[in-house]
């Protein structure tokens, strides 16, 4: 190419260019990650995104931050790290929570009749604006890591509170005592329910002790700042340039 | 796309820099299809995708599965075959604004690949769950995986390979050599579709329906994060464009 030519014909064909490359970007962006991240997030923690009668104390509390905090560091390690853009975990969440909105009313109730307020997703998006806040006004990856991935577990379940908590209300049904979700789980019997049993029924989860939450919310932030750190430096090395040469 | 077998445009500058019609009816494309195919799943999964003993199996989801295996050979077949044919082998002399140009026709292709890969990592995944969840399978070839693994799957496929050889046969940025993540970024979701092997021995082995989170799929997921290979394609694009604008915007 001829260093004395130009590309473009005036600045403001320059600026336009700049612009139109910025929206093609944050389009392939947001939807790239979203299938790669929803396709990680359901497979490590969906079956306790799916279903009410799975958002328990205990392994929803535990199991959804420990999955979900990976991509958002990834993707801050790109955002922040080379641009100085202060929303790649929001752009994660957002994406993650656009693909299974879309896919819970139009596949969930739209396909198979679950009624949404059966298979709704956990929401995450407070923990990732703390994730953003955090970085951006620390500038710190440790800081990030060790507040902001402990903030990410602990949050998990108050922001979750208001929209899993009618569900939780006690009923007695034939004799028995369980939640409105468990309720809502034997009406809509699924092809795994057996499993889902054996799995919800571990140790002391299903009593009504108050202390099952915040210690799952605890040592789910515990993992979440480990799993922080190992994200962002695998999102390093996915945000290399680097060519591999043919031998 | 840009006519790219001469590699000096003399008069370039008619054509505009990004085809917006182009990459409108691309997407379209996708979208219709995609609807068209979601609407054919909630005819004819409960009509005649319940028991794959049964004759109408045979009629609306066999032979839709023939169909697109042939359709989609066909399809990556000539459509890489036509980008590589028709490549620019002077490519490191081209103009500065024909690159430019080239480069808004690569961002063309890696939108379709966005769409792509959220229909089959996202939307026709989580279906697949949601079906199994519902329906205890008595084959591999379920409906929903019919549209899951053997076409959403190879159309990202095809269509993210299409990219990557648009970019390694008419881009100057890409002439060093292979870009690492590039190919992760294009291999590692087109591994989903061999890992559909070992999920469907699992799947006979074992009777698990369906837990999503079981063990058995976690190939589907580690082989799902390479998709964030796309940051390094973002940002050799960005250093590109930077370049070629940097005196422009200074």
């Amino acid at each position: 190419m001829s260093a004395s030519q130009s590309a473009v014909r005036s600045r403001a064909e320059a600026v336009k260019v700049s612009r139109t490359f910025d929206w093609l970007i944050c389009f392939t962006l947001f939807f790239v990650v979203l299938g790669g991240y929803h396709i990680h997030y359901m497979l490590t923690g969906g079956d306790w995104d799916f279903w009410t009668d799975w958002k328990d104390r205990r392994l929803w509390v535990t199991v959804a931050p420990i999955v979900s905090i990976t991509f958002p560091a990834a993707v801050q390690a790109m955002l922040w790290w080379r641009y100085r853009l202060p929303f790649g975990a929001v752009l994660c969440i957002l994406g993650l929570l656009l693909g299974e909105w879309v896919n819970r009313y139009l596949n969930f109730w739209g396909w198979t009749y679950f009624p949404v307020n059966f298979v709704f997703p956990s929401n995450l998006m407070p923990g990732a604006i703390l994730l953003d806040v955090i970085l951006m006004l620390s500038g710190s990856m440790t800081a990030t890591a060790v507040l902001g991935g402990l903030a990410y577990g602990l949050v998990f379940y108050p922001g979750n509170w208001a929209i899993v908590g009618p569900l939780h209300v006690p009923v007695e049904y034939n004799g028995m005592m369980m939640t409105l979700a468990d309720l809502q789980g034997y009406h809509y019997v699924r092809t795994g329910t057996p499993e889902y049993i054996r799995m919800v029924e571990k140790g002391t989860l299903r009593t009504f002790g108050k202390d099952v939450a915040p210690v799952s919310a605890f040592f789910s932030g515990f993992v979440c700042i480990l799993i922080y750190f190992l994200w962002h430096f695998f999102g390093r090395w996915f945000n290399s340039t680097e060519f591999v040469k043919s031998a | 796309m840009a006519a790219t077998t001469e590699s000096v445009k003399t008069d370039a500058a008619e054509a505009p820099l990004l085809n917006v019609r182009n990459m409108l009816l691309g997407a379209s494309l996708y979208i219709v299809f995609y609807g068209w195919v979601r609407w054919y799943e909630g005819v004819y999964g409960w009509s005649a995708g319940l028991d794959s003993f049964a004759p109408e199996f045979e009629t609306y989801w066999m032979n839709f599965l023939y169909i697109e295996f042939v359709l989609e050979a066909s399809t990556a077949g000539i459509l890489w075959g036509y980008i590589w044919k028709t490549r620019d082998r002077k490519v490191m002399s081209i103009t500065p604004r024909e690159e430019l140009r080239r480069h808004f026709t690569h961002w063309v292709w890696l939108v379709m690949y966005a769409i792509a890969i959220y229909y089959g990592a996202s939307y026709f995944t989580e279906q697949d769950g949601t079906w199994h969840q519902t329906i205890v399978r008595d084959t591999d070839f379920t409906p929903s995986h019919i549209i899951e693994f053997y076409l959403s799957y190879p159309i990202y496929i095809i269509t993210g390979f299409s990219a990557f050889l648009y970019a390694k046969t008419r881009l100057p940025a890409y002439q060093q050599g292979m870009s690492l993540q590039y190919m992760v970024s294009v291999i590692g979701p087109f591994m989903i579709l061999p890992n559909v092997g070992l999920n469907e021995w699992g799947h006979t082995f074992w009777f698990m329906e369906e837990l999503f989170v079981a063990p058995l799929h976690y190939g589907f997921v580690f082989f799902g994060w390479a998709a964030l290979g796309v940051m390094g394609v973002v940002n050799i694009e960005v250093a590109s464009i930077s370049k070629l604008l940097k005196k422009d915007l200074a």
